[in-house]
């Protein structure tokens, strides 16, 4: 196979997995714009969301095997409810030091890991994809059709959210929230049904990457350490706090990783991507799409 | 400004030495002296991120690794070279020390959740460095035979012994912690935690400081690495991951951040609490997770700040963080 | 030539925040900056004390340049100064909090700090003198154990300049040290600077309380948009159309 094509087959490699880094990077971003907090239980809630979805599809729930759109449908709303039910025990973290914020969501995130372990086995399982299993060959590049769906479907609900983040009152509402409680507040607006919703999309968003993606990685209870961890790191990549940002750096952690992984070794893949942000904060300590902030003396 | 101790601390402080001398021959078995090591180490570990977290304001979360690369330093040293726990533990103090520096160079451009990240993911890349150091680090695999050590002679080879060797250097450790704290250096410390511009208007070389807390943090890291490595004779790169460093902040945040006392309180607790947790098998780790939230929510300041409240003892509130001015 | 401010611009992005301004502090005197809010008096103070880089323009102190060196350098040189909205060291008492401005005469390495403390405990031992002296002199030392934070806010303010004296400066830069005090703290606050103007401290004050001002300094410097409208006497200062008219219709007068 020539040079070029292997290149883009790992783009497109690269790409999907960015999609998923993206989506998860979109929650701690959604949630840190709307309360400040920086939820480190946010690959949990993805591996949480994963199972939501995929047990109802994969026959773990009394055998039924739902078609899998609609187990995709319920793996997002049931996730969106449970990031409703964790806004509401978070409240008290936003006010205090980002220490505790760490420390608090991670305490969450353990519960999660060891609940759904309780339930589920500590043991993974592998998920067959809806589509076919044979690679979609064009132009000589072999892609997986879960691929293609995985990028178009992420590609779709980052669109969704811009959409409803700029056109819909809800979402104007989310925005004038995110940018001052007070004022927000005097508008009428409730800052924590706010942070609420933003903690409802983040997590759905998590629960879609995790189905999406589920039968391509493989699914166990600390399948979200690992996808949490890129997840922030590129929502700090692309600036916290920043929606068009959590994608570009969901993009761009992806396709490095993909492609220090076909070029230069895999086992050095994760320290590559971490290198590379540390070279852009030091670069631009707010990120790629963040805003730059003088210091206030 | 000195503290005098009164009759009643002085004998308490007696039965507390008595009791840490006795321990290892009233221990039940083995096992249990055998806990309280790894416990002295989480201290070590837990003294140094409290240095620079609770009192200086740095985030290191990179100590789990930091502490492999103490262990491995000795490791390799001892089995490769053949070099005595003596030699292995300065070594691993200075080697960690330099790699902290470097862990600590980006606190000087960033800082708070950001500072987070970044030293995560060096310490992630440490461990990636020690998963692929090829026949030095030996992968996957860890090294294994790693001797113990022999004091003039007298082989310090059961936990039992072992147990001596941990408690001098907890003591020593927690002392020139203390003697780090009480001049200069201490208060630059805290005066950046407290208020970053305001330290360098004072003529405080914040830099230099900064990078200082990193050092002291992997210093300490370092020298539990040693220990470990040669308490526990094979080290393998899992051990010292990204949980790792968790469990020390962990234990660090219930016992006290910005106390001293806290890192011993919570070094010794949390290690034994999650033993006894064992019963409930599954449910331990649940509860483990709740207990954490729960101390982050309804007592920030740690076990330490809740006995100074329960009890009303107000006099050493000055050592406590002011929750209000680190943000 | 004491303190020298050459062709000083500073600009944030399209913000021109200082404009080619210049201005001499003579030695032992008291030198008031005054315009009205907005005008770049503090903006001057912050890159004085090293925390912005000039756009443009140098700054010499006692004929070396300043300008370009970090902030814990420049309060090395000689300059200190206290800021507006009070930023003490809330963890600590004022006596800490002065013994960290005294840190940067520490001479004690970390090696004698681990291995020698002796050496260490002497040289607080003389910090600790002198910092109790400056407490004295600022009539706080009853505070002494106190947590800077939990005292009047007239003794904070006096905290905050007891703690810039900590660092020994030749010369005190002193931002709205009036501000949010009555009329008896600021009677004290001007016997006060008048105790650290005998001790040999040279004094670059901003201040938007025009009494005082105006009865203490002995050259005032005007600020407007940025740039220098006007400098002399109190009187020279009062008596100039344009320093009325920068002030008029505004929230200050005269």
């Amino acid at each position: 196979m020539p040079v070029t094509s292997i290149f883009i087959q790992t783009l497109i490699g690269g790409i999907g997995i960015g999609s998923l880094y993206a989506l998860v990077a979109l929650g701690y971003s959604l949630v840190y714009r709307s309360m400040g907090l920086v939820n480190f239980a946010n690959g949990d809630i993805y591996m949480a969301g994963t199972y939501f979805g995929i047990i109802w599809y994969n026959g773990m729930v009394r055998g039924l095997h739902l078609p899998y759109p609609v187990a995709f449908v319920i793996g997002v709303l049931l996730n969106a409810v449970l990031g409703i039910i964790i806004e509401r025990i978070f409240r008290p973290l936003q006010k205090l030091d980002m220490m505790f914020m760490l420390l608090g969501t991670i305490g969450l995130g353990y519960v999660l890991d060891n609940v759904f372990t309780i339930i589920f086995g500590a043991t993974g399982f592998a998920v067959n994809s809806p589509l076919p299993d044979t690679p979609i060959i064009l132009f000589g590049i072999r892609v997986l059709p879960q691929m293609l769906l995985l990028i178009s479907v992420s590609a779709l609900l980052m669109v969704g959210l811009q959409v409803f983040l700029a056109k819909t009152k809800t979402g104007k509402a989310m925005r004038a929230s995110a940018m001052d409680h007070d004022v927000a507040g005097a508008m009428g607006i409730s800052v924590n049904r706010m942070n609420a919703i933003a903690f409802a999309i983040g997590s759905g968003l998590g629960a879609a990457a995790g189905i999406l993606a589920a039968p391509i990685v493989y699914v166990s209870p600390t399948m979200g350490a690992a996808v949490g961890l890129k997840g922030f790191a590129a929502a700090i990549l692309g600036g916290l706090g920043s929606i068009p940002g959590a994608i570009v750096g969901g993009l761009v952690f992806g396709v490095l990783e993909a492609v220090s992984a076909g070029f230069i070794s895999s086992n050095w893949t994760q320290a590559i991507a971490f290198v590379v942000l540390l070279v852009v904060l030091m670069i631009r300590p707010s990120g790629i799409v963040g805003e730059i902030t003088v210091e206030k003396v | 400004m000195k503290k005098k101790m009164n009759i009643t601390q002085g004998v308490l402080l007696g039965v507390a030495a008595c009791a840490l001398l006795v321990f290892p021959f009233v221990a039940q078995n083995s096992y249990e002296v055998h806990i309280i090591n790894q416990a002295g180490i989480y201290i070590l570990i837990s003294i140094g991120l409290n240095l620079a977290m609770g009192y200086a304001g740095q985030f290191n979360l990179a100590v789990g690794p930091l502490w492999g690369v103490g262990a491995y330093t000795a490791a390799i040293l001892n089995t490769k070279f053949g070099f005595p726990f003596w030699v292995n533990l300065p070594a691993a103090i200075i080697l960690t020390g330099l790699i902290g520096a470097f862990v600590g160079l980006p606190s000087l451009k960033v800082r708070s959740h950001y500072l987070a990240i970044v030293t995560i993911g060096l310490g992630v890349a440490i461990n990636i460095a020690l998963l692929n150091g090829g026949s030095l680090t030996q992968g996957a695999m860890g090294i294994p035979h790693i001797q113990m050590p022999d004091f003039f002679g007298y082989p310090i080879n059961s936990d039992q012994r072992y147990y001596y060797l941990i408690l001098v250097m907890v003591i020593l450790g927690f002392f020139i912690a203390r003697q780090i704290l009480a001049g200069r250096i201490g208060r630059s410390f805290r005066a950046i935690r407290d208020d970053y511009m305001a330290a360098k208007a004072m003529g405080v070389n914040t830099a230099y400081y900064q990078v200082l807390a990193f050092v002291v943090s992997a210093a300490y890291a370092g020298a539990a690495g040693a220990l470990f490595a040669h308490l526990n004779t094979y080290i393998s790169p899992d051990i010292f991951d990204f949980p790792a460093t968790l469990f020390v902040l962990t234990l660090t945040m219930v016992g006290g951040m910005g106390s001293l006392v806290g890192s011993l309180v919570g070094g010794v607790a949390l290690p034994i609490l999650q033993e006894y947790l064992r019963v409930i098998q599954n449910w331990q780790l649940v509860a483990y997770g709740v207990a954490i939230m729960v101390v982050v929510i309804f007592m920030p300041g740690g076990v330490i700040e809740l006995t100074r409240r329960l009890s009303g003892w107000r006099k050493n509130r000055l050592a406590l963080v002011d929750r209000d001015a680190s943000g | 030539m004491f303190l020298e401010i050459e062709h000083l611009t500073m600009r944030f992005g399209g913000l021109v925040a200082v404009n080619d301004f210049s201005v001499n502090v003579q030695k032992g005197k008291i030198h008031g900056l005054i315009g009205p809010n907005g005008s770049g008096k503090t903006t001057i103070f912050n890159v004085l004390s090293g925390y912005y880089k000039p756009t443009a323009g140098r700054i010499f102190f006692e004929g070396k340049r300043i300008s370009g060196l970090a902030a814990y350098q420049i309060t090395a040189r000689g300059l200190a100064r206290t800021f507006q909205n009070l930023r003490l060291f809330s963890s600590m008492t004022v006596l800490d909090n002065l013994l960290v401005g005294m840190g940067h005469h520490g001479r004690t390495s970390i090696w004698q700090t681990l291995f020698y403390p002796v050496a260490v405990r002497r040289e607080e031992k003389e910090f600790l003198d002198k910092a109790m002296n400056l407490l004295d002199l600022l009539e706080i030392a009853d505070y002494a154990g106190d947590l800077a934070t939990s005292l009047p806010y007239g003794h904070q303010r006096r905290v905050e300049i007891a703690r810039a004296l900590a660092t020994e400066p030749k010369i005190l830069l002193l931002d709205e040290p009036a501000a949010g005090l009555n009329e008896i703290e600021t009677k004290k606050l001007r016997e006060i600077l008048g105790k650290i103007l005998d001790s040999g401290v040279t004094i670059f004050l901003v201040e938007h309380d025009m009494k005082l001002v105006m009865e203490t300094c002995e050259t005032i410097t005007v600020l407007d948009y940025g740039k220098k409208i006007a400098e002399g006497s109190a009187s020279a200062v009062r008596n100039n159309p344009i320093v009325v008219e920068a002030y008029l219709g505004r929230e200050d007068v005269l």
